[in-house]
């Protein structure tokens, strides 16, 4: 029912636009100082594991970029997306379900699925490799701050680390995981929610079910992606 | 019209509704008296069919629900009109929105029209001014209300309303009351209410079927309901003062 074709696609466009909104718009602030801190925080750690005077400072910027890249801004920040929309979507679908919105909707004869769940999922799907493309910017930034505050290493040594051996397939890679992963939270978030009973307590369980369930299998996939792909 | 037959529903092997046969219709408001936990809601689900019956057959005009396909019974519930308990009106949608939603995806109204529309089902309902309001800024009588202007926005042959006066003061209750009752003749609806409100029962109950352990009991209207032959249906009357003291022929 969910991927079933929209009743109205002008409908479906409007529900898309305001998922976006309230799934991925909503989202930029957290992942933008997540991830600032974050690209400071693994420069210095990169640095102060790094000094080996034969280790060209360039290789701190090339490391920085490639941990995030690979790992911190798909794997980390789906984590992090996992709690707030993964909860979010899956106690406002469960509110919906408890206090019979759900029943009305199907009643009138409308496929509630198709409505509630379809928008949020192809949202998230689609737009989520955006915030991946921003954390890694960000990331990029905080950690040329951090150099340019505290000349850890030069800033002209940063710039040319992550700008050196740049592989454009890493960037691929690192989208594709982050929109498999949006897709696992909104499709379990939104189908522990639509099957949510036992009233609000009900509701609570499953948020907290989705998130469990959801972090432990971004976790597997992400291992399972990255033995098949970089491997 | 709406008609069932030898209906039966079990949950986990307690069956909940034991050979039911009732007809409902038009023009009249349908009462299904009994008390919690009697079978009422679970009668008024099977009839919506968000419960299919385990034997047993309902009928919408010549309609059998049991073999309707997808297509049909989507079709059908466009012709349907439901007023939850607690009202069910969309958290995300204001007043005006809640209404124009069937509209929005069962006709190709402009959103002109739509609005026009909605305007007229809340102008029936005694809703005025309170367009942009969202479901959690009303009372909730003026929530119960948006929910049959809802209800009747695609002007359904059919309206299956589940106690509507729950939670209600008993001023706001005859409100209720009289709106649906109203409504009901006027576009000659076959309105099913499901209530245990002897109030409600005594001001619009042109047919009632008192349900007792998921069984049809007794069937009657307001007239003859304070004079049941049903000893169940007595014991359930007695519980409210009133209804006692005619029964008993206290004044």
């Amino acid at each position: 029912m969910v991927f079933k074709k929209p009743e109205k696609w002008r409908i479906f466009w409007r529900q898309f636009i305001v998922e976006s909104d309230k799934l991925i718009i909503s989202s930029i602030l957290i992942v933008a100082v997540i991830s600032v801190f974050l690209g400071g925080v693994l420069v210095i750690q990169t640095a102060s594991n790094l000094e080996n005077p034969v280790i060209d400072k360039m290789y701190i910027g090339y490391m920085v970029r490639e941990s995030l890249i690979l790992e911190f801004c798909s794997t980390m920040m789906a984590l992090i997306l996992a709690g707030k929309m993964g909860s979010n979507i899956s106690s406002e679908i469960g509110s919906m379900r408890i206090s019979e919105q759900i029943d009305a909707m199907d009643m009138m004869g409308v496929n509630s699925a198709g409505f509630l769940v379809l928008p949020k999922v192809i949202a998230t799907t689609v737009l989520g490799p955006l915030l991946m493309l921003l954390s890694f910017s960000l990331g990029l930034l905080g950690g040329w701050i951090v150099v340019d505050l505290t000349q850890i290493i030069p800033t002209a040594s940063y710039v040319t680390g992550i700008k050196y051996c740049y592989n454009g397939f890493y960037a691929f890679y690192s989208a594709f995981k982050m929109s498999l992963f949006c897709f696992m939270i909104s499709s379990i978030a939104a189908f522990n929610g639509y099957y949510a009973s036992g009233g609000s307590l009900g509701v609570g369980r499953s948020s907290t079910r989705s998130i469990v369930v959801t972090s432990i299998l971004i976790l597997m996939f992400d291992l399972i992606i990255t033995q098949l792909w970089l491997y | 019209m709406i008609k069932v037959e030898h209906l039966n529903k079990s949950f986990d092997g307690v069956q909940v509704l034991k050979d039911i046969n009732v007809v409902y219709e038009p023009g009249k408001c349908n009462m299904i008296i009994g008390a919690s936990g009697s079978g009422k809601t679970v009668l008024l689900k099977n009839l919506i069919g968000l419960f299919k019956p385990d034997s047993g057959e309902i009928c919408y005009g010549e309609q059998r629900l049991s073999t309707m396909d997808y297509a049909s019974q989507k079709e059908l519930r466009k012709n349907i009109g439901v007023l939850f308990q607690g009202s069910a009106l969309f958290d995300f949608a204001t007043v005006i929105e809640n209404v124009m939603f069937p509209m929005e995806f069962f006709t190709d109204w402009s959103f002109a029209q739509r609005k026009e529309r909605a305007r007229y089902c809340l102008e029936k309902v005694n809703v005025i001014g309170s367009d942009d309001k969202y479901p959690n800024e009303l009372s909730g009588g003026m929530q119960k209300r948006v929910g049959i202007a809802r209800a009747i926005a695609l002007n359904p042959s059919f309206l299956f309303c589940d106690e509507p006066n729950s939670g209600l003061d008993p001023y706001t209750s005859i409100v209720i009351d009289h709106l649906i009752s109203d409504l009901t003749k006027e576009f000659n609806m076959t309105t099913i209410v499901n209530t245990h409100d002897m109030n409600s029962i005594l001001e619009i109950g042109d047919k009632i079927g008192f349900i007792h352990n998921g069984s049809m009991l007794w069937q009657g209207d307001k007239n003859t309901i304070l004079h049941p032959d049903c000893v169940q249906l007595k014991e359930f009357l007695c519980a409210n003062t009133l209804a006692r003291n005619i029964i008993e022929g206290k004044n």
